[in-house]
């Protein structure tokens, strides 16, 4: 099922869009900690570049591997989520309280990490498994894309 | 307060009522859509000034993140329900070849009970006592 | 604490019995005694004699002052061994009565269950305790009348009997409300001490006494316990004559002290008391079956119980603890008594029973013994307490409802001497001939083993004997219950006495005893049932209450839920704005002021986002449509971004791009365009009804907008926002740190949804191909027949 076909559209999306865009869609989770972004607007960046590559009659895929089991990227963020939220208890903190690390890394310089960005990674990835999902199902009519045991790619 | 906002949030809310109150379950949907910007707008609208984005650092008076926060969210939340209508509206359209909301079978068979009912006498008499 | 463990190692054996044991519920009917013995010993060793009195407290609701309480004063100790004794009896009874009957196991649990409630229920310090146990005796009461659930009567008086104690019930929470607000205690002594009075203690009043007259079967509500009859003889003579039912009773003497000075109190006590009494007893006059019979004159005795307990006056109180226990001792041996009859001859048809004064004389004569005592005759136990109850509202210094208790009293000791007289005529009754066979055909198919035969004899019997005993002793018994009733009421000092010389009460029982005789001896025994008259009035005014609750509400779903969603939407959101445009009237309505200047930007986009939203109603074409929602989008996303909301403005970009693909994908197979839809209500009523919505929506924004007074919490947030969350960007803090519960809530919806839109497609797309298939077979056979014939 094709939308759009085109050589150059191919050369485009398959090359380029989809390694750029993970690196954008990260890069738009994590500066969301200091200015517009954030998990949300970086997983529906990511999921824009999939729906790209399904309407150009793809499988929405990263470095030329679709995506099968969206259902476990869904799960993993739910997990991440959850674990940002819970692993403060054990060390004898509140849920959820942020914990700051500036490691010195060579080059670069210093870096600011806080705890909570596992948090929106947790979310993002949530998102993207979202998108994928529903373009997955809802445009998988009288394909083979919606398998009879788990409703993922096949 | 916007004025034009809130001619806008009032004339987004009617057109999304009168989405609703259709039969066409696609119609339906395209109400829920555009009843989720109304609210989104609404709440955006009511619950802060229009001052500088709330980010740390920007000269100006910071508006009120909070709204935002729960718009940000109820966005995100309101795409994940529009397409559950969507399938729903699918799902009908694949099994019986149209869109549209039924009426709802199980109110249909309590009036219907309730008709019944109210022709017919009592319980069943207590005849005797056992054992 | 041992009164909580022994109430809690009662229902402890009964849930294992119900789960554990069904196998063996006789091995489980042996523990159920052990535990009743265990249970006994406590309450004896504890209680009796003791020089302080046994309190303990089980916190449960502390905070709002609800905590379970247990007293073992004298009137408790006295209730729990008559609960507990009563019920080893009754139990070791059943080993017997139930034999191989299969719904043994289930009566075992749920009898050790009751035998719990009630013994919580008598040990109750006050009164939210004592609510907590009186639901659980009427939960197990319907489960235990309903036991035969094959039965669709049983099930019927099940429900009977669970409603109306259940709504008892709930008129004794609400008593248990007013009092704990009003006066911050339900403690019985507390309320003894505070004796409350005024408007809303008469509430109150109305309100308990509406939960004890349900549970203790008073007029109007007399008609449950003959229903209740239904349930296997063990569990009416338990529950419904000597324990279950007495609840109410001790309900009342628990409040006696506390309203009896009432006229209220005093003069519902009076009224419903004598006419159950009277109604009862008029009532087991014309019973042809002997439990039946006997199930009215417990309706009928109390009546009596309720006059006395309920009268407020010292010595009526006395009296009344003291024909409590004659009641239950002379009531139980008739129960089981009757019951043992049922097991030897197959019949209890009060022309047929006398047949069994050859089979089973000891029990007879334990009946005849009981009945005796029932009518009040010298020298047994009844005697002593019917004369005691005479002498006390004889004395009663209370008005006009003293007399009319005197009267009651009176009439109703004619009626139960009258309804004794005939039970006693058809245990003496010859049947005959052609009846006798029946009867000894009955029993070649029924040889009672000699254990059978003793553990349904010894039950009778014991009891029986009780009754003669006490009444000897009358002298030491009554000082027995002198505990029993001070602990109530200090005042209620008192002496019982076998024989107390030629006075006014005598003369009267002399009388009442030979009027009622005469009546009772002369009564037909053989009545035949008024045609068509299979309930009671009771019954019926009950049942008719009944139905015509649900038949209102069938009606009114009928009216309210005709079954259109669209229509559901409408009644909704004119709901809403009309009790908006209500608030707004009488709140006053918004202020049109305090507009900011809009730059003639955001103007040309709310214009334009206006222009698109029509457009999303008014187009034809679903592509079109969907496009136009996108647009819709759009604009709020720049308007967003105007307002400084660029998160806002991203995420919203982002998903309405992804809208418009999911529409897409979704309708790809549908129509180009929407079906003219068959409508609930013409075009003009919609549009009415959303454009109210639109105008009543705006004004309730203003009008929150100008309320809020509280500062934003982001003045609260900002400045820890760096420190604590390392984030500059406040939205993204709230969302990830602040408020984080928030999101993991969230994105566990939209995981939620997600796995929703999945399944639903995937049902579709099975559905889909198994229509597929079907035709591919239809049209398989359909060419196969063809070939057929050709």
């Amino acid at each position: 099922m094709t939308f759009i076909r085109s050589a150059i559209l191919d050369e485009l999306v398959d090359r380029w869009l989809s390694k750029v865009a993970a690196l954008v869609a990260l890069y738009v989770t994590f500066r969301g900690h200091n200015a517009p972004g954030g998990g949300f607007a970086g997983g529906l960046v990511l999921g824009g570049v999939f729906v790209l590559q399904f309407l150009t009659g793809r499988e929405p895929h990263l470095r030329h591997r679709p995506i099968r089991r969206p259902t476990m990227l869904l799960g993993a963020g739910l997990l991440m989520a959850l674990g940002t939220t819970a692993v403060p208890l054990f060390v004898d903190a509140a849920p959820l309280e942020s914990h700051i690390w500036k490691p010195d890394i060579p080059v670069i310089g210093e870096v600011k990490v806080v705890s909570s960005m596992f948090f929106d990674l947790g979310v993002f990835m949530v998102v993207v498994a979202v998108v994928l999902m529903m373009l997955l199902s809802l445009g998988a009519r009288g394909s083979s894309l919606v398998g009879d045991d788990g409703g993922e790619v096949s | 307060m916007s004025l034009s906002l809130l001619i806008l949030v009032g004339v987004l809310f009617s057109v999304g009522t009168y989405l609703l109150m259709e039969r066409s379950l696609t119609r339906v949907a395209l109400g829920v859509g555009v009843l989720g910007n109304a609210v989104n707008l609404l709440i955006v609208a009511a619950g802060s000034r229009p001052d500088e984005a709330p980010i740390i650092g920007r000269s100006g008076e910071l508006t009120d993140p909070l709204p935002q926060a729960l718009v940000l969210t109820a966005i995100v939340i309101g795409f994940a329900l529009l397409s559950f209508v969507l399938a729903l509206a699918w799902r009908n359209w694949s099994i019986t070849e149209n869109d549209e909301v039924e009426d709802d079978l199980e109110d249909r068979i309590v009036a219907r009970r309730a008709e019944k009912n109210s022709k017919r006498g009592d319980v069943p008499h207590h005849e005797d006592v056992e054992q | 604490m041992v009164l909580f463990p022994a109430v809690v190692a009662q229902f402890v054996a009964g849930a294992l019995l119900l789960v554990g044991l069904r196998r063996r519920p006789a091995i489980g009917a042996l523990v159920g005694l052990a535990v009743l013995a265990a249970s006994t010993a406590v309450v004896a060793t504890r209680g009796i004699g003791a020089s302080t009195t046994l309190t303990e407290t089980v916190g449960w609701l502390s905070t709002l002052g609800f905590d379970l309480v247990f007293e073992l004063d004298g009137f408790a100790v006295l209730m729990a061994l008559i609960v507990l004794v009563l019920g080893f009896g009754v139990l070791l009874y059943s080993l017997a009565y139930f034999e191989h009957d299969s719904t043994y196991a289930r009566f075992v649990g749920l009898f050790m269950a009751f035998a719990g409630s009630m013994t919580g229920l008598v040990l109750a310090a006050d009164l939210f305790t004592m609510f907590v146990f009186w639901e659980l005796t009427s939960i197990c009461s319907f489960l235990l009348i309903g036991l035969n659930d094959k039965s669709e009567s049983a099930r019927q008086s099940a429900v009977r009997a669970l409603l109306t104690t259940g709504a008892g019930g709930l008129c004794l929470l609400g008593a248990v409300g007013i009092l704990q607000v009003e006066l911050g205690t339900t403690a019985f002594a507390d309320l003894v001490a505070l004796q409350p009075t005024g408007a809303v203690m008469d509430a109150a009043i109305v309100l308990i006494l509406l939960g004890a007259f349900t549970k203790s079967a008073q007029f109007p509500f007399h008609f449950w316990l003959p229903g209740a009859m239904a349930a296997p003889t063990p569990v009416s003579a338990y529950l419904h004559s000597a324990t279950m039912v007495k609840a109410g009773i001790v309900l009342l003497a628990r409040m006696s002290p506390v309203f009896g000075q009432s006229d209220l109190w005093r003069w519902w006590v009076v009224l419903a008391g004598v006419a159950t009494m009277l109604i009862g007893g008029w009532r087991a006059l014309r019973q042809t079956d002997a439990k039946l019979l006997l199930a009215h004159s417990t309706v009928s005795q109390l009546g009596l119980l309720t006059v006395l307990v309920g009268l407020g006056w010292s010595t009526a109180l006395y009296a009344g603890v003291a024909h409590l226990v004659a009641h239950a001792v002379f009531k139980v041996a008739l129960f089981l008594g009757v019951g043992v009859i049922d097991h030897e001859l197959g019949t209890r048809d009060v022309t047929k029973i006398g047949a069994a004064r050859r089979r089973a004389p000891l029990v007879v004569a334990a009946l005849g013994a009981s009945t005796l005592s029932m009518a009040g005759m010298i020298p047994l136990f009844g005697f002593v307490t019917k004369e005691k109850a005479l002498v006390a509202v004889l004395d009663a210094e209370v008005g006009a409802a003293g007399t009319v208790a005197l009267v009651g009293v009176v009439l109703g000791s004619v009626l139960s001497v009258a309804y004794s007289a005939r039970f006693l005529h058809a245990l003496l009754s010859e049947p005959d001939r052609g009846e006798h066979d029946a009867v000894a055909n009955h029993h070649e198919h029924h040889e009672s083993s000699v254990l059978t035969r003793v553990l349904l004899g010894a039950p009778v019997l014991v009891p029986a004997a009780a009754s003669l005993l006490f009444g000897l002793i009358a002298t030491r018994v009554g000082k027995w219950l002198v505990a029993p009733s001070t602990s109530l009421a200090g005042s209620a000092k008192s002496k019982l006495v076998l024989w107390p010389g030629i006075n006014d009460a005598l003369i009267i029982s002399a009388i009442v005893i030979v009027v009622g005789a005469v009546i009772g001896w002369r009564a037909p025994l053989s009545v035949a049932a008024p045609h068509g008259k299979h309930r009671s009035r009771g019954e019926r005014s009950f049942d008719a209450v009944y139905d015509a609750t649900l038949g209102l509400a069938k009606r009114l779903t009928r009216v309210t839920q005709p079954g259109s969603l669209p229509m559901y939407v409408a009644v909704t959101s004119l709901t809403v704005a009309v009790v908006a445009i209500a608030a707004l009237a009488v709140d006053g309505w918004p202020a049109f002021e305090g507009f900011v200047s809009d730059s003639p930007l955001t103007i040309a986009v709310t214009v334009l986002t206006i222009a698109v939203s029509i457009g999303v109603a008014v187009v034809s074409a679903r592509f079109t449509a969907a496009v136009f929602l996108g647009g819709v989008g759009y604009g709020a996303a720049v308007l967003f971004l105007m307002r400084g909301a660029p998160d806002l403005a991203l995420t919203q970009v982002l998903v309405e791009t992804l809208t418009i693909v999911i529409f897409l994908l979704a309708m790809r197979s549908m129509p180009h365009s929407f079906a003219p839809a068959s409508s609930w209500a013409p075009k003009t009523v919609r549009i009415a009804v959303s454009l109210l919505v639109g105008i009543v929506v705006p004004l309730l924004v203003l009008s929150v907008h100008g309320a809020r007074t509280a500062p934003s919490v982001a003045e609260d947030y900002a400045p820890r926002s760096i420190s604590e969350a390392g984030g500059a960007n406040l939205v993204n803090v709230i969302l990830v740190d602040f408020r984080g519960f928030d999101t993991m809530g969230e994105i566990t919806v939209l995981a939620v949804a997600a796995l929703g839109v999945v399944n639903l497609v995937r049902a579709a797309e099975r559905h889909r191909r198994q229509r597929e298939r079907e035709n591919s077979n239809a049209s398989a056979a359909a060419g196969s027949a063809t070939g057929d014939v050709s």
